[in-house]
């Protein structure tokens, strides 16, 4: 033991020094990861109310996902969450990688125009709920008075189920189409010339060199855009909580802000934890499913 | 024991060096033994309570007890107080709440009641005289525990004083009405008649009103429930929204969607009175707030039309009560400073300063006052509407906020936005009410 390092390295084996090397990251994931979600779980199986001590409350076993199961309101806002992703994801990466490669080129002026078109991102979402909610607005909103000087009708848009669900989708899209765009047109400005040019010399027109070259090339990273729009979805309830409170009805209240109001409205913590699992899962299992029909990582791997 | 017998020797050495030293102050000042203490108090961001910092301001001048306020939105002052509150050492020493938060307060153990200062004569100001309060804005804000639990009542008791307390009165456009030939509306019936001719005539909004999913919408229905005889509930905690009263008041709301100003299902509170005040609508029936707003150039483009009367009647009189109370944190480590606080913030010389500083009174001597009536035409109408105010027409029970939000918001905003028939609908949400006072253990006390 008085000269000890040696000795280790001579007797362990070599697999462990790679854990060693990971487990400080483990370890911090573990109480940054997993802690939160063990204890969501475990609240999920209580029934806890705001302002009462914690160890007041009862612990109901699968009760809250019982309950989950037949509320009515519960398939609402999922259905509504997937009407909502469904548009905006799809529309999002069209625009954006339309855009990014439109602006890819070194046209004059690009810059400009790229800065000009990540701007929404840069606002923070409660300001974007608010400026949309004004714009909308059915009595003094700008959207209203050029309706009424163009000659239309003016339209209650956050006040009808329809058109406050195109609303919020519409705002998503001016949001958050400029990330999708950076991304893409990161990806693309990465892509090696001799490709292209290679391709451009046995003779691939240039709606080829898009979809058989450029596209499949930055595959992955539209993967990841993909991904982390998905999560967004799920995640995001600023705007629509600013705008419209998930009105009119239930029209425009995704999951997320379902488990806000469960939580903090009606104050039922263990429930709307129980909400935030099946969100978690839900999320969880479209994100497997994307990875396994296309890792990123392992197409890096086999590079 | 015997720890503080050791210590009582220093004590009384204390209270004689005191005594000796500051008699003559301290006897003649209730505030003195205070003084340089600080008080964190949590208020709500609206008019009134930012009007009031100046009179905190002369507060602290007179007592010379420091006031620290915290202001927040008052939707989320709630969250903010129940988690100081259930803390072991919170920071607050004084809350203002919501009316509707009060049951719920107080069923946590979150409150002190105020009966422990007023029972002690080194703490109540023998000018105070609680009942010059609006007797109704004591009840609806500061009493809990009595008949079903948030009326007066023998087994209730006080928590909180009003401050910020309002009542709804109509506001009407003088001038659209003389122009019309039309009378001031004294009834519902009145009201409706004058909606569409005003509508049909003119194309201006007849009656504005909040019509926004969730709290508003209920808020709106809530307004004209009590007025037409309709209730959440019975007095068994049956919901009997559905009724042939509560179903009446629904097609009411639809009725002024169809003639009131363009987007009343997108309003809450604050478009449905801009509405009024930038002249889209010539009538509303809402919080007695209008008026300071309709006299502000700044936010107001009908100053000197508008004219105020009594809350419309239908079977019945009855306007809301609502707004805000102040009470004390159970927590609170200075409760007798923050007795001392609210009982001089509420007291009748604050009571008129606060209506110089462009605040609402609470006090039927500060309404009635020929002074300020000349300057404000609305406060001989608010002193007469105070009489028929109605305690009881929202319960202030803590499921409320659920019930408001997820059940009758809803189902209310598609009575505004559909043709549907309105009683079905109310019927489906009185069964979702059902179930969560069922879940709340409101039945166990009832056979079946």
């Amino acid at each position: 033991m008085s000269d000890p390092a040696p000795v280790i390295a001579a007797r362990t084996p070599k697999w462990i020094v790679g854990y060693l090397f990971v487990a400080p990251a483990v370890l911090l994931m573990g109480a940054g990861l997993i802690y939160p979600v063990v204890q969501g779980l475990l609240l999920s199986m209580q029934d806890w109310a705001i302002g009462t001590p914690m160890s007041t409350a009862e612990f109901i076993g699968a009760e809250n996902f019982l309950r989950m199961l037949g509320d009515e309101n519960v398939q609402e806002s999922m259905w509504v969450t997937f009407k909502f992703g469904f548009f905006t994801i799809t529309i999002e990466m069209t625009l954006g990688i339309a855009l990014a490669l439109l602006l890819e080129k070194p046209i004059r002026g690009a810059s400009i125009f790229r800065t000009i078109f990540i701007m929404p991102l840069m606002i923070s979402p409660v300001v974007v709920g608010l400026v949309w909610r004004y714009l909308y607005d059915a009595r003094a909103g700008w959207i209203n008075h050029y309706l009424e000087l163009a000659g239309f009708e003016p339209l209650i848009w956050l006040g009808e189920p329809h058109l406050a669900f195109f609303a919020i989708v519409f705002t998503d899209i001016w949001q958050w189409t400029p990330f999708v765009f950076i991304i893409v047109i990161a990806g693309l400005q990465a892509l090696p010339s001799e490709v292209l040019e290679a391709s451009r010399i046995d003779g691939a027109n240039t709606w080829q060199q898009i979809f058989l070259v450029k596209l499949p090339m930055i595959r992955s990273i539209l993967i990841i855009a993909l991904l982390l729009r998905l999560i967004d979805v799920f995640k995001g309830l600023e705007v629509m909580l600013i705008m419209t409170e998930g009105g009119p009805g239930l029209a425009t209240e995704l999951l997320s802000l379902h488990v806000y109001k469960t939580a903090f409205d009606a104050q039922q913590l263990g429930y709307a934890a129980a909400i935030s699992v099946l969100l978690l899962l839900i999320v969880f299992a479209l994100s497997l499913a994307i990875l396994l029909i296309s890792n990123p990582m392992k197409t890096r791997a086999d590079v | 024991m015997k720890a503080k017998f050791r210590y009582l020797g220093l004590v009384a050495l204390a209270v004689a060096v005191a005594l000796t030293l500051g008699a003559s102050a301290a006897l003649a000042n209730p505030y003195a033994k205070y003084k340089g203490k600080t008080l964190v108090v949590s208020w709500p961001s609206n008019s009134h309570f930012k009007k009031a910092k100046q009179l905190v301001a002369e507060f602290t001048r007179e007592t010379g007890i420091k006031v620290e306020i915290d202001y927040s939105q008052y939707l989320k002052m709630r969250n903010r107080q129940i988690l100081e509150m259930s803390k072991r050492d919170g920071d607050f020493d004084v809350v203002a709440w919501v009316v509707m938060w009060k049951g719920e307060y107080v069923a946590k153990g979150l409150l002190t009641p105020l009966s422990q200062f007023f029972t002690s004569p080194a703490f109540v100001d023998p000018n105070y005289d609680i009942d010059d309060i609006a007797d109704a804005y004591i009840q609806n804000g500061g009493i809990v525990g009595g008949k079903k639990g948030y009326l007066p009542g023998k087994s209730g008791a006080l928590y909180g004083l009003p401050f910020g307390a309002e009542t709804s009165i109509l506001a009407y456009r003088k001038d659209v009405f003389q122009k019309l030939g039309l009378a001031v509306p004294k009834t519902y019936a009145d009201v409706r008649k004058a909606a569409k001719t005003i509508k049909e005539k003119t194309g201006m909004g007849g009656l504005t009103m909040r019509g926004k999913t969730g709290h508003q919408v209920t808020a709106a229905w809530l307004f004209h429930a009590a007025p037409m005889g309709a209730r959440v509930f019975d007095d068994k905690w049956q919901p009997v929204f559905n009724s042939p009263a509560g179903v009446k008041t629904a097609e009411f709301l639809r009725e002024t969607v169809k003639y009131g100003p363009r987007g009343i299902p997108s309003y809450s509170y604050g478009e449905a009175s801009k509405a009024f005040l930038h002249g889209d609508a010539a009538m509303y029936i809402d919080s007695l707030k209008i008026a300071a707003r309709a006299r502000d150039p700044k936010q107001s483009k009908v100053v000197g039309k508008v004219g105020y009367a009594l809350h419309p009647t239908d079977v019945q009189c009855g306007s809301e009560t609502g707004g805000f109370a102040m009470g004390i944190p159970a927590n609170s480590k200075n409760k007798e400073a923050a007795f001392l606080f609210i009982q001089w913030m509420t007291s009748k010389k604050a009571d008129r300063r606060i209506v110089e500083l462009g605040g609402d009174p609470i006090r039927i001597s500060t309404l009635t006052d020929p002074v300020f009536s000349k300057k404000f035409p609305e406060y001989p109408v608010i002193a007469e509407q105070l009489k028929c105010a109605d305690p009881d027409w929202r319960p202030l029970i803590p499921e409320w906020n659920e019930l408001n939000i997820k059940v009758l918001g809803i189902a209310l905003h598609e009575v505004l936005t559909s043709d549907k028939p309105i009683k079905p609908l109310l019927d489906k949400a009185a069964v979702k009410a059902r179930a969560v006072m069922k879940r709340e253990g409101y039945y166990r006390w009832q056979s079946k």
